[in-house]
C-alpha cells in the first residue's frame, strides 16, 4: 500500500517530467530542418546501419550569440531583485499573521490568497490599467502635486518588478507564516531575559530559525521568476529582456525547435545547479550539528 | 532591619475584569529559595512572569535589591529565568546556549570561555557541550537551562515548574542537587510549583497562593502542620475535617462538639473564637492511630467500619466510616507485610488520637 502511494507521485513526475525532459535534450541535440516537426532524428536506422546524430551546435550557438547570455544573466537578475523585495514585503506580513490573535489568522491568511480566486492573466491586466499614463496612479500623484506630468511605468523594468513581486508574494508568505508560526514564544521571552534587546532577538533567534521558510519561500519565487514568460511580455518594455521570451521566440517566431528546446535544457540546468548545491550546504550544515 | 532583598509591594495585575494576582505582598531575603504554590489559574506564574519584566503590574511595584523594577525591560534586568518549556535556542549547541546571555552582557571571549566551562561542570554536561538540544534527554536539557540561566550570575533567579517534565525518581534527585548548588552560589531562587512535595522539599519558606492572592506564608513544616486556612490544610496534603462549634473554651483547654465526629473533641489548649461559634477541625491521616481495640488511652477515640485500603506500598490509607456517614482516612506505615495486616474491610475499628495534632480552623 505505501508503495502504492509513492507510485502516484512517482508516476506524476515521470510522465510530466522525466520523459518530456527526455524528448527536449533528444531535440536540443538534433538539427533544424523544414520539415514536420522542424528537426532531424537523432537516432536513424537505414539499411541495417545505426545512426546516432548527436548535434552540439545548438548549445555552442548558444554562447556565440550574445543575445542568450544576456537574457539568461538578466533573468536570473530580475528573478533575483524580485524575491529579494518579495521576501522584504513578505516577512513582516507573515509574521504578522503567525503573531495576530488565533481567531483573526484563518481571515488574514484567506485574504493572502484571495487574489488566487481570479485569473493571473487578469490581475496582470489590470495592472496595464493602474500603471498606464492616464491611469488612476498617474493621476493620483499629479492631483496631489507630487509630479507635474505623468509617469513612465509601463514597459519599464518597474513595472516587470512589480508585476512579479505582486504575483508571487503569496508563495513568499505562506511558506514564511508556516515556520514563523511554530515558533515558540518562549524563545522569544527567553532571549529578552537573557539580555537581549528585540532586535538582538530577532537577528539572534527569529531570522535564524525561520531560515527554512526563508529559504522556502524565495525558491518558490525565485524558480518561476526565472523562466516567466507572461509579466515581462504585458508590463515590460522592448529592453526588459528575460529567457521565457527568448524561448518563445526561438520555438515561434523563428521556428528553430532544437535551439529553443537547448534555450530550455540550459535553463532547467541554470535553476537545478543552486538548488543542488543549497542542498549540499544544509546537509553539510546538518551533518556538522 | 534592613530592606528585604525583594520586595514585593501590593502588586495586582488584571487581565480585563479578572484578577490574575490580587494585591500580593512579599518579601524575600538575600539567599533564600522562596516556593510559589498554588493549583493552574491561581496566579503563581504570572507574579513570576511580573518579576523576570514579561508582564507589568497594574498596581503595586517590586524591588529588586533596592531598584524599584516596574519600567525596567526584561532585558536590563539583573534576573534570570528557567523556563518550563526549558526554551532552549534548538539552534544552538549547548555551549552557545549557556554562552547566549554572556556575549549580550558584551563579556570578553575568553572570559566567556571560562564561565561556560565553569556552567558545564556544575550541571554536569562537560561531555556534551556540542550537542543539540534535539540530542539530549529531558533530564539533560533541564541543566542546560539551569546552566544558562545561571550563566549571568543573576541576583535572583526564577524557576517555573523546574522539574516538573522530569520523571519521578529523576526528579528527587535534581531537587537535592538544586538546592545544593542553589546553597553553592547563594542566588535568591524563586520556584513555582503546583506540586506540595517539591515546594516542600525545596524551599526554605513557602507561599501559597489562591485566587490571586498569597493565603499563607512560613516553612515548609509551619504550612503543614499548622495551616491558618481550610485551603491550605486541603491544599497541602490530605486532611481530615470534622465540622462543630466551640462548646467550651477555657485558658489551658477547650472542647469543639462535633457531631460530625460523634464525639467531644478535646484540645489541649486554647483556641481563637468564642463559645458557640462555628469551626472545623483539621487532623491530618498520618496522625489518627487505627487498631480493632486500641492498646492505649488516647484524649479523643472515634469508632467506625472500615470501608476500603488503599494500598500504597510504604503505607496504606484506610476509609473509616463513622456513625454520622462521615468518612475518615487514616494512614499507617507497613511495618509489616501486608498479607500480615490484622485489620480488613468490614472490621469495626477504634481511631485514637491526640487534640496536640490536631488544627482548629475558622469554619
Amino acid at each position: 500500500m505505501k508503495r502504492l502511494v509513492a507510485l502516484v507521485p512517482l508516476a506524476w513526475l515521470g510522465l510530466f517530467f522525466l520523459i518530456p525532459f527526455v524528448v527536449l535534450t533528444k531535440i536540443s541535440l538534433s538539427e533544424p530542418a523544414i520539415a514536420q516537426p522542424p528537426y532531424l532524428p537523432v537516432v536513424d536506422w537505414a539499411d541495417g546501419i545505426l545512426t546516432v546524430a548527436l548535434n552540439l551546435g545548438n548549445y555552442i550557438f548558444l554562447t556565440e550569440d550574445p543575445l542568450y547570455l544576456v537574457s539568461y544573466f538578466s533573468s536570473v537578475k530580475i528573478a533575483a531583485i524580485s524575491t529579494l523585495f518579495a521576501l522584504l514585503l513578505g516577512y513582516p506580513m507573515a509574521y504578522a499573521i503567525a503573531r495576530a490573535p488565533e481567531r483573526r489568522r484563518g481571515l488574514l491568511l484567506m485574504l493572502v490568497i484571495l487574489p488566487f480566486w481570479t485569473s493571473f492573466l487578469l490581475r496582470v491586466y489590470a495592472w496595464i490599467g493602474l500603471l498606464k499614463a492616464n491611469g488612476p496612479v498617474n493621476n493620483f500623484l499629479l492631483s496631489i502635486g507630487v509630479i507635474d506630468q505623468p509617469l513612465v511605468m509601463l514597459q519599464t523594468d518597474f513595472a516587470v518588478y512589480l508585476g512579479i513581486v505582486y504575483t508571487y508574494l503569496p508563495f513568499m508568505i505562506l511558506p514564511l507564516y508556516a515556520t514563523l508560526s511554530k515558533l515558540d514564544v518562549d524563545l522569544l521571552d527567553a532571549a529578552a531575559d537573557l539580555g537581549a534587546r528585540p532586535a538582538t532577538t530577532f537577528l539572534t533567534v527569529t531570522l535564524p530559525l525561520s531560515l527554512p521558510g526563508i529559504v522556502a519561500g524565495s525558491m518558490l519565487v525565485f524558480i518561476p521568476a526565472v523562466g516567466e514568460y507572461v509579466i515581462p511580455a504585458l508590463l515590460g518594455g522592448p529592453g526588459t529582456l528575460m529567457i521565457g521570451s527568448v524561448l518563445w521566440n526561438e520555438f515561434f517566431l523563428n521556428r528553430d525547435w532544437p535551439v529553443a528546446a537547448a534555450v530550455a535544457i540550459v535553463m532547467v540546468l541554470v535553476l537545478a545547479l543552486p538548488i543542488a548545491i543549497l542542498r549540499r550546504v544544509q546537509a553539510a550544515q546538518e551533518d556538522r550539528a | 532591619m534592613s530592606d528585604p532583598f525583594i520586595r514585593i509591594d501590593g502588586v495586582t495585575r488584571t487581565y480585563g475584569e479578572v484578577y490574575a494576582v490580587d494585591d500580593v505582598s512579599l518579601d524575600i531575603r538575600q539567599g533564600e529559595l522562596f516556593c510559589l504554590l498554588g493549583g493552574s489559574g491561581c496566579g503563581k506564574s504570572t507574579l513570576l512572569r511580573m518579576l523576570a519584566g514579561f508582564d507589568r503590574p497594574t498596581a503595586g511595584r517590586i524591588v529588586i535589591d533596592g531598584r524599584d523594577m516596574t519600567d525596567v525591560p526584561p532585558h536590563a534586568r539583573d534576573v534570570n529565568m528557567m523556563f518550563q518549556s526549558y526554551a532552549l535556542f534548538p539552534h544552538m549547541s549547548v555551549e552557545r546556549n549557556i554562552a547566549y546571555g554572556l556575549h549580550r552582557a558584551g563579556m570578553p571571549k575568553a572570559q566567556i570561555a571560562t564561565r561556560v566551562t565553569e556552567m558545564l561542570g556544575l550541571v554536569q554536561l562537560d561531555k556534551l557541550a556540542r550537542r543539540k538540544p534535539d540530542q539530549l534527554s529531558g533530564g539533560q536539557r533541564q541543566r542546560v537551562a539551569l546552566a544558562r540561566a545561571l550563566a549571568r550570575r543573576p541576583k535572583l533567579l526564577l524557576l517555573d515548574e523546574p522539574l516538573g517534565a522530569l520523571d519521578r525518581k529523576l526528579r528527587e534527585e535534581t531537587q537535592l542537587e538544586l538546592k545544593k548548588i542553589q546553597t553553592t552560589l547563594g542566588i535568591t531562587f524563586i520556584v513555582v510549583t503546583h506540586d506540595q512535595e517539591e515546594a516542600m522539599t525545596l524551599g526554605d519558606r513557602l507561599g501559597v497562593m489562591n485566587a490571586g492572592r498569597i493565603v499563607q506564608i512560613g516553612a515548609p513544616h509551619e504550612v503543614y502542620e499548622f495551616p491558618q486556612s481550610r485551603f491550605v490544610a486541603d491544599f497541602i496534603g490530605t486532611v481530615n475535617l470534622f465540622e462543630g462549634t466551640i462548646a467550651e473554651d477555657r485558658d489551658t483547654d477547650a472542647v469543639i462538639a462535633s457531631p460530625e465526629a460523634g464525639i467531644d473533641i478535646r484540645i489541649p489548649h486554647a483556641v481563637t473564637g468564642t463559645k458557640g461559634q462555628d469551626v472545623a477541625v483539621a487532623l491530618r491521616p498520618e496522625k489518627i492511630v487505627i487498631a480493632r481495640a486500641l492498646p492505649e488511652p488516647y484524649d479523643n477515640t472515634l469508632a467506625g467500619e472500615v470501608r476500603d485500603i488503599v494500598y500504597n506500598g510504604n503505607l496504606s490509607v484506610f476509609h473509616v466510616l463513622l456513625a454520622s456517614g462521615k468518612r475518615v482516612r487514616v494512614s499507617r506505615t507497613n511495618r509489616l507485610r501486608a498479607e500480615t495486616e490484622d485489620i480488613s474491610v468490614g472490621d469495626r475499628v477504634e481511631l485514637g488520637f491526640t487534640g496536640r495534632s490536631a488544627v482548629v480552623l475558622p469554619s
